[in-house]
């Protein structure tokens, strides 16, 4: 087996990506127009191959859950920016996660972890800046600043 | 002196426009409404919308909803327009150069067999030289929209002999950007030998800056053009590719190849991959009532009497491009499947025949080249994508000694 990927030009449509897995050719297609074809040939030769055409976005999505860089256990991270040596990133708040029906200040989030909540997602509500006596909740989504280094104390301290 | 200002101009026009109104909107609405009928047993839009107009047309009881297609004109102009201007922004070299020694030899493969194909035809109808050499081209020259379209529809993109397929479809691009140029002082009424030289001349001295403007005049081009907004864009790349194709036409090059080149110019700019989503819809739009013009010229009954010219022509065709399917399938050492379906995907016809049978008439041509055009393109437009998304039962009946490479599949390509 060849771990080599293959490269194609299609002249008007786009680029194709190839590698030989398990007997088979799984091949990606990237459109011009941002849409994503993967094609996966039958391994016996016989059959029309199985296609499923994503989105740009959502090509996007599986590419990072193949790369290993989407899933964390009882973290998601939907958008990471590091500025400078700043860090701004969302944290979902698990069901079991210590930070779930406490307070941030009971938490002592700042002097725990050296992060900050700068904003609460819950369901469609947005808490900005949310005072000390606001109470998490599982499901939250949090928006933390701070150093990159800090977020996994946060993540074991209030997510996880 | 009295202006009649913007009142006045509107009351002037005002029961003309409206009546116009209605049967655009509605021109429109039937080519669409048809074709997406026709979407639905997996049928490209050309044939229909070009259906739609000879249905609607001076030709066919029933309603008539543009009696003449001379009153779209300006219309129709920016759909040949806008269709070679995509093309030219589309089209790189390097697509072709990558492509390496086996892809010239396929695509030239194929336009020679198909050309040969055409001229015969052409020169066996007696219509005059100048007629043959149109009907060469319209015959020889694959439809790229339909072509496209149908392997990404039919699930092809994975195929071995994908990309050598398209690359036949490349190859064609650049002879019809050629044979565009030359085909022109032809199709002009030069008088003498003398006059036809120096239109000759004005046309080339003409296509070599646009040439010249692509190649290393990005940076201005891109500036000119260049803007954030998809509004600004938009209006100066139109502005730019009717103002080349204009010029083109002015100085007896045709406005088709003026636009190709346009879209060249534009492709090597910095807002190249921006217009080329932009164009789109504009493309779309444009080019649709140019199918639908050409079909509204279309005489039904004039149809029949081209019939026989037109089977011949379609019988030559499937014949010309399986023999270059098989061909191009031996290069790249490929078995039947690959080459069914290169022959029968390229087999289609449509947009590059009908623009080369509009230019041809307008140049006051035979006018026999109209419907026989249209009854040519018809056919394979329709009967092209209905043969390759069935080319699995026609590989079978390839013999295997056509074949004498073991590799079946691209699986065996090591």
């Amino acid at each position: 087996m060849s771990d080599q990927i293959h490269e194609q030009e299609l002249p008007g449509i786009g680029r194709r990506y190839s590698v030989q897995a398990d007997g088979a050719e799984v091949s990606v297609v990237i459109h011009h127009s941002g849409r994503r074809d993967v094609y996966l040939s039958d391994p016996t030769g016989h059959m029309p191959p199985s296609v499923a055409t994503l989105s740009d976005d959502q090509a996007r999505r599986l590419g990072a859950v193949l790369a290993g860089a989407y899933f964390q256990p009882t973290l998601t991270r939907h958008i990471e920016a590091v500025v400078g040596g700043l860090l701004i990133d969302w944290v979902t708040v698990a069901d079991d996660s210590p930070g779930a029906g406490r307070t941030i200040a009971d938490l002592q989030v700042r002097r725990q972890t050296r992060m900050t909540i700068v904003a609460i997602l819950r369901g469609e509500q947005v808490v900005v800046v949310p005072e000390p006596t606001e109470v998490l909740e599982a499901g939250d989504r949090v928006v933390v600043v701070g150093r990159p280094e800090d977020l996994d104390g946060f993540v074991r301290h209030v997510a996880g | 002196m009295i202006f009649p200002g913007p009142s006045g101009l509107l009351a002037a026009t005002g029961g003309e426009t409206g009546k116009e109104l209605v049967a655009l909107g509605a021109a429109l609405l039937v080519a669409g409404l048809l074709a997406r009928a026709g979407r639905r047993i997996g049928l490209p839009t050309i044939p229909l919308f070009m259906a739609a107009g000879i249905l609607t047309g001076p030709y066919t009881p029933g309603p008539v909803l543009v009696r003449d297609p001379v009153d779209l004109g300006l219309l129709t102009t920016l759909g040949l327009i806008l269709l070679l201007f995509h093309l030219g922004l589309e089209f790189s070299l390097d697509d072709l150069l990558a492509g390496g020694r086996k892809l010239l030899l396929a695509g030239a493969a194929y336009l020679v067999i198909n050309l040969s194909a055409g001229a015969a035809i052409g020169a066996s109808m007696g219509w005059g030289g100048r007629e043959a050499l149109v009907i060469a081209g319209i015959v020889g020259i694959s439809s790229s929209a339909i072509v496209t379209k149908l392997v990404i529809e039919l699930r092809r993109l994975a195929n071995p002999e994908t990309g050598l397929l398209l690359g036949i479809v490349v190859v064609e691009d650049v002879f019809l950007a050629i044979y565009l140029a030359v085909l022109q002082p032809v199709l002009g009424e030069a008088e003498g030998i003398g006059e036809a030289v120096a239109s000759v001349a004005k046309g080339v001295v003409f296509l070599l800056v646009l040439v010249a403007v692509a190649r290393w005049g990005r940076g201005p081009v891109g500036r000119l053009l260049g803007s954030g907004d998809d509004e600004l864009l938009t209006v100066c790349f139109v502005g730019l590719a009717v103002l080349i194709a204009g010029v083109a036409a002015n100085v007896g090059v045709s406005d088709a190849i003026g636009a190709f080149l346009a879209g060249q110019v534009v492709a090597g700019t910095a807002v190249a991959h921006r217009v080329e989503r932009l164009v789109l819809p504009l493309r779309d739009l444009f080019a649709a009532m140019f199918f639908f013009a050409f079909g509204l010229s279309v005489d039904p009954g004039a149809l029949t009497s081209v019939a026989g010219p037109v089977l011949a022509a379609v019988t030559l065709t499937a014949i010309g491009c399986i023999v270059a399917g098989v061909i191009a399938a031996r290069i790249q050492g490929l078995g039947p499947y690959a080459a069914a379906n290169i022959g029968l995907t390229v087999i289609a016809r449509g947009e590059f025949s009908l623009i080369l049978a509009s230019l041809a008439v307008a140049a006051g041509l035979d006018g026999r080249l109209g419907p026989f055009t249209a009854g040519y393109v018809l056919v394979l437009a329709i009967a092209g994508p209905l043969a390759a998304s069935r080319s699995h039962l026609f590989a079978r009946r390839l013999p295997a000694r056509l074949f004498p490479s073991p590799a079946i599949s691209g699986k065996d390509v090591p």
